[in-house]
């Protein structure tokens, strides 16, 4: 069984481009979302995610070349 | 050591010039848990590219580790849409989960801020694991090469 990842297409859906999100580590739901990371961890603490994995929503759905 | 499976994310790509229709990118991506040297640690996206010289996260991240990133060694790095960005060093711990876990010299730069996720790059990760793409089951697999 391979190990999956989150659905982020469901979960990023309506949070703006750039924003750093915090999503909880068993509900897979976000916890918290902004343009400040380290704010957006902070407040995802304070709900009582202290792990939350941290993602940022693209500042385009582009193509991605690295 | 086993071949441990890691599933392709569908990221959708907006209709544009290029893709009238909108199209879908399948990036090998996965979650790992990142330790710098002081201890402090966090779970991040990161995606294998193996032509990466070596690990690479956004300086964001850095900061976030509470790493004192003026006083951490430094390199100019490039890539694809930027000449030249300055890149801070630390050693990092990277556990993917299912016993992948390894240690990395790990770059973090500003330039990497827009891309958000961390990439696994040859030093540190492909110098020590044998990875597999199978994009049309859009599984990869990671093995740990054992010592010898």
């Amino acid at each position: 069984m391979a190990t999956a990842v989150v659905d982020f297409t469901g979960l990023l859906k309506g949070i703006p481009s750039g924003a750093w999100v915090a999503i909880s580590e068993r509900q897979h739901k976000v916890m918290a979302y902004g343009a400040d990371a380290q704010a957006v961890l902070s407040e995802s603490q304070e709900k009582g995610e202290g792990r939350p994995l941290i993602v940022r929503v693209p500042d385009q759905e582009a193509a991605m070349f690295l | 050591m086993a071949k441990i499976p890691y599933t392709y994310v569908p990221f959708p790509i907006a209709a544009c010039e290029a893709h009238p229709e909108g199209t879908t990118a399948y990036r090998p991506i996965a979650v790992a848990t990142i330790t710098a040297s002081n201890g402090e640690s966090l779970r991040w996206v990161v995606l294998p590219d193996s032509g990466a010289d070596a690990c690479l996260f956004p300086l964001t991240l850095a900061i976030m580790l509470k790493l004192d990133v003026l006083h951490l060694p430094k390199a100019m790095t490039g890539g694809v849409g930027s000449q030249s960005n300055t890149t801070y060093y630390d050693t990092v711990s990277i556990d993917m989960g299912n016993g992948i876990v390894f240690d990395a010299y790990a770059g973090f730069t500003q330039g990497m801020d827009s891309v958000g996720m961390g990439l696994l790059g040859q030093q540190g990760f492909f110098e020590a694991h044998n990875v597999e793409f199978r994009h049309s089951e859009k599984i990869y697999t990671i093995e740990k090469i054992l010592p010898v």
